[in-house]
C-alpha cells in the first residue's frame, strides 16, 4: 500500500488538483456543469493530446521534440491535398503517416546517430517543416475535403466524441508501450543513463529513432483529427501550440531530464489543463491570465517535487530513526 | 506492517478532510461569482454581444473594442470581449467553442483562420446566435455578415497613395505581409501589384516580386526591413498591410539613419507613427477608423440578434453618427472609409 502510494503520488496530486479544478471552475462560470460541452471541450484537446503521448516517450529518453507541431501542419496539409485529390482516406492516411514518421526520423538520426543537440535539431525542422507545410498549404490554404476525411470530427460513440476515445485508446496504447514492452524499459535505461544503456547492451540510436518516427506519426495522426474538426488545412495550422504539449508531458510527471514519468499521468494533466482552461474561457477570464494561471501551473509542477525532496530530506537527517514514514506523512498534505 | 497500513489510511482520511474542505470553502464562495452568469441567462430579453478578436492585446483590437462598448451604451445591450493573448486558430476556436454554451444573443469575430473557426460559428449559428464578422471573415457559410473595412482594391489604392505622398517621384517598392494565410494581405498585394503595373497614376513605381513574411512581429518587422534596405539599394518605399510591421519597418529606417532616402508606409495605428510623421521622417500612414468599425460591427450584431434585420442583400443598417451601411452580395458590408494621417492632421487622432 505505501509503495503504491509513493510510487503514484504524483498521480494522486493530479487527482486531487483535477477535483479542486473542476469546482473551481464550476464556480466561475454556471455553464461549466454541463456534459455536452465539457465532452465538446475535451475534443478541443485530442489534438494536443495525441501529440503530447508522442512526445511523452522521447523526453522519457530524456530528449525533446519541439517540430511536432509543424509536423502536424505537414500532415493535416498533405491529408488535405489528397482528399481534394479524390484519394480514399486509407490509403491518404497511410501515406500521411508514413511521412510523418519520417519526418520525425529524420529528427531522430539528426539526433541519435550525429548526436546533435535535440533542442536544436528540432528547433530547426521547426522551421523547415512549417515551410514545407507553406509550400504544400498555398496561400488559401485548402478546403473542400471529401465528407470522408471530416467524418471522425463529427462521430459520436455514444455521447463521447469518437476523437476523445481515440485519444484514449491512443493514452492506453502508450501506457502498453511504456509499461510492458521492450521499448518502454529502454527507454527509461537510456533516460537514466545512455552511457550505462550502450554498455548494457541496449540499441540506444535504433530506440531513440523509433521514438522519433512514432512521434512524428502521432503528429500526422493529430493532423487527421485536425482537418476532421475543422475541415480545412493551412501552413500554419496548430502553430505555436507546442509550448501547451510540452507543459502537459511535464505536468503529467515525465521528468525533464528523462528517466520517469508514466502515461497515466499524462493523461491527467490533459485532464487538469482542460478542466482550467474550459474553466476559465467559459469565465472569459482575460488571455493573460489564462497564460499566467498555466505558466504558474508548470513552476509548482517541477517545484514542489523538489520542495517534496528536499523536505524530506531534512527530516531524515533530524530524525534518522523515522526518517522515511514521518517525511511521508509531512509531505503528504502540501 | 499493520502500523503502515493504518498511517496509510490516515493519510487518506487526511486527504479526504482536505477536499472535503476545499469543498465546503468553494461552495460557500460560490454564490457571488455565479450570480452575474444567472442574471445574463434569466434576463431573457437582454441582449448579450460577445466581441472576440484575432487576439486580445494589440493595440488596434482594444481600439475596435472601445466602439463595441460604446454600441453596447447607446443601444443598451450588454458587451463582452473574450479571447486569448496568443495569436492561434486552436486558441480561438476553443474561445468560440466555450461561448456558445454561454449562449450570447451575437458574436463579433475577426476570424484568425476563416475556414478552421467556421465549424465552431456554424455551431453557434445552430443554436441561434448571429455572427458577424469584422476585420477579418471567415467561411461566408459560417457567418451572416462580414463588416469589410474597406475593399481590397480601396486598401491597395490608399497604401499606393501614402507611398506616392512618401516618395513622389516613385521608385523601388517592397513588400512586408503577415503571414502566406492572411487572405487580405494576400489580396492587398497582388492588387498593390497589378495597379503599378496597370494604373498610369502608380506607374512610376516598380516592386520587389517577393513578399516577406513578419507575423504581425515587430521585431521580426525591423529585421526583415533593414535586410531590405540592406539587399536593395535602389529601394525607396516598403509597403506592409500590417499595423505592426509598417510602423516597425519605419522605425528599423530611422535606426538605420536612411529616413527622407527610404521610407516605410501601409496601415498604422495614428499613435504609432505620430512621432515619426511629426519628426518629418515619413509624411503618411493609412487607416481606418477602428474604433467605428467595431461600432458598426456591433450594431449590425444588435440589430441582427433583436431581428431589426436578417441579413439579406439590400437590407440597410443604421449606425446612427457612424454612417449608414447597405449589405451588398454574401452579406458583406462595406465600411469603406479610409483614413490617410499626415502632418497636418495627425494631431487630430487619439487611437
Amino acid at each position: 500500500m505505501k509503495q503504491f502510494i509513493r510510487s503514484y503520488a504524483w498521480e494522486g496530486t493530479l487527482v486531487v488538483l483535477i477535483v479542486l479544478a473542476a469546482i473551481w471552475s464550476s464556480t466561475l462560470s454556471p455553464y461549466f456543469l454541463n456534459s455536452v460541452n465539457l465532452l465538446n471541450s475535451a475534443a478541443f484537446f485530442v489534438i494536443f493530446a495525441l501529440m503530447a503521448f508522442g512526445l511523452f516517450p522521447i523526453v522519457v529518453q530524456g530528449e525533446i521534440d519541439i517540430s511536432l507541431a509543424s509536423t502536424l501542419a505537414v500532415g493535416a496539409v498533405l491529408l488535405a491535398n489528397l482528399s481534394v485529390a479524390g484519394i480514399p482516406l486509407v490509403a491518404g492516411l497511410l501515406i500521411t503517416l508514413l511521412v510523418c514518421a519520417l519526418l520525425g526520423a529524420i529528427n531522430g538520426i539528426l539526433v541519435a546517430v550525429a548526436g546533435l543537440p535535440s533542442l536544436a535539431v528540432t528547433l530547426g525542422t521547426l522551421g523547415a517543416y512549417r515551410g514545407i507545410a507553406y509550400i504544400l498549404a498555398g496561400d488559401a490554404g485548402i478546403t473542400g475535403l471529401t465528407p470522408e476525411y471530416t467524418q471522425l470530427g463529427s462521430t459520436w460513440v455514444g455521447a463521447v466524441p469518437a476523437t476523445v476515445v481515440l485519444a484514449l485508446v491512443v493514452a492506453a496504447g502508450f501506457g502498453v508501450l511504456m509499461g510492458f514492452t521492450r521499448f518502454g524499459r529502454a527507454s527509461y535505461a537510456i533516460g537514466n543513463s545512455a552511457k550505462a544503456s550502450r554498455m548494457g547492451g541496449i540499441a540506444v540510436i535504433r530506440n531513440r529513432v523509433i521514438a522519433y518516427a512514432l512521434a512524428g506519426a502521432m503528429s500526422g495522426l493529430a493532423g487527421l483529427v485536425w482537418v476532421s474538426q475543422y475541415q480545412s488545412a493551412r501552413g500554419d495550422n496548430a502553430d505555436g501550440s507546442i509550448l501547451f504539449v510540452i507543459t502537459a508531458v511535464v505536468l503529467g510527471g515525465v521528468s525533464i531530464k528523462g528517466g520517469s514519468g508514466r502515461a497515466l499521468g499524462v493523461l491527467l494533466s490533459l485532464v487538469l489543463l482542460g478542466t482550467l482552461q474550459t474553466g476559465m474561457k467559459l469565465a472569459n477570464v482575460p488571455g493573460t491570465s489564462q497564460t499566467l494561471v498555466v505558466g504558474l501551473l508548470l513552476v509548482a509542477s517541477i517545484g514542489l517535487p523538489r520542495a517534496y525532496q528536499l523536505i524530506r530530506a531534512r527530516i531524515a537527517a533530524h530524525r534518522p530513526a523515522h526518517a522515511r514514514t514521518a517525511a511521508l506523512e509531512d509531505a503528504t498534505p502540501a | 506492517m499493520s502500523s503502515i497500513t493504518r498511517r496509510g489510511s490516515r493519510i487518506w482520511k487526511g486527504a479526504a478532510a482536505l477536499v472535503a474542505g476545499a469543498l465546503l470553502l468553494t461552495a460557500c464562495s460560490s454564490t457571488p461569482p455565479s450570480a452575474g452568469g444567472d442574471d445574463a441567462a434569466a434576463g431573457g430579453e437582454d441582449v448579450k454581444i460577445f466581441m472576440a478578436p484575432k487576439f486580445t492585446g494589440l493595440a488596434y483590437f482594444e481600439v475596435a473594442r472601445e466602439g463595441g462598448e460604446q454600441a453596447g451604451e447607446d443601444l443598451g445591450f450588454t458587451f463582452d470581449y473574450i479571447g486569448s493573448d496568443k495569436p492561434d486558430a486552436t486558441e480561438q476556436i476553443a474561445t468560440l467553442t466555450n461561448a456558445i454554451p454561454q449562449a450570447p444573443s451575437a458574436l463579433v469575430v475577426s476570424a484568425i483562420d476563416g475556414d478552421a473557426v467556421a465549424p465552431a460559428l456554424k455551431q453557434a449559428r445552430q443554436q441561434g446566435i448571429k455572427v458577424v464578422t469584422y476585420d477579418a471573415d471567415a467561411a461566408v457559410d459560417a457567418r451572416d455578415l462580414f463588416v469589410n473595412q474597406l475593399s481590397y482594391e480601396l486598401a491597395a489604392q490608399t497604401m499606393l497613395d501614402a507611398a506616392l505622398l512618401n516618395s513622389p517621384e516613385g521608385g523601388q517598392v517592397a513588400f512586408i505581409s503577415a503571414s502566406p494565410s492572411a487572405p487580405n494581405h494576400t489580396a492587398h498585394v497582388q492588387i498593390m501589384k497589378e495597379l503599378i503595373d496597370t494604373d498610369p497614376k502608380y506607374s512610376s513605381f516598380s516592386y520587389i516580386d517577393t513578399v516577406q513574411f513578419a507575423g504581425d512581429d515587430a521585431q521580426k518587422s525591423q529585421d526583415i526591413a533593414l535586410n531590405l534596405i540592406q539587399a536593395n539599394p535602389d529601394l525607396k518605399v516598403i509597403i506592409s498591410s500590417s499595423a505592426v510591421s509598417a510602423p516597425a519597418a519605419q522605425q528599423a529606417i530611422i535606426n538605420a539613419g536612411l529616413q527622407g532616402k527610404v521610407f516605410a508606409t501601409g496601415f498604422a495605428l495614428p499613435s504609432s507613427v505620430k512621432d515619426f510623421i511629426e519628426s518629418g521622417a515619413s509624411a503618411a500612414f493609412a487607416l481606418w477608423d477602428p474604433a467605428e468599425l467595431g461600432y458598426v460591427a456591433s450594431v449590425a450584431a444588435y440589430q441582427l440578434a433583436t431581428g431589426e434585420i436578417k441579413g439579406e442583400e439590400g437590407e440597410t443598417i443604421d449606425a446612427g453618427d457612424a454612417g449608414t451601411y447597405t449589405i451588398g452580395k454574401d452579406g458583406e458590408i462595406l465600411y469603406d472609409k479610409p483614413l490617410m494621417f499626415t502632418a497636418e492632421n495627425i494631431g487630430d487622432y487619439d487611437f
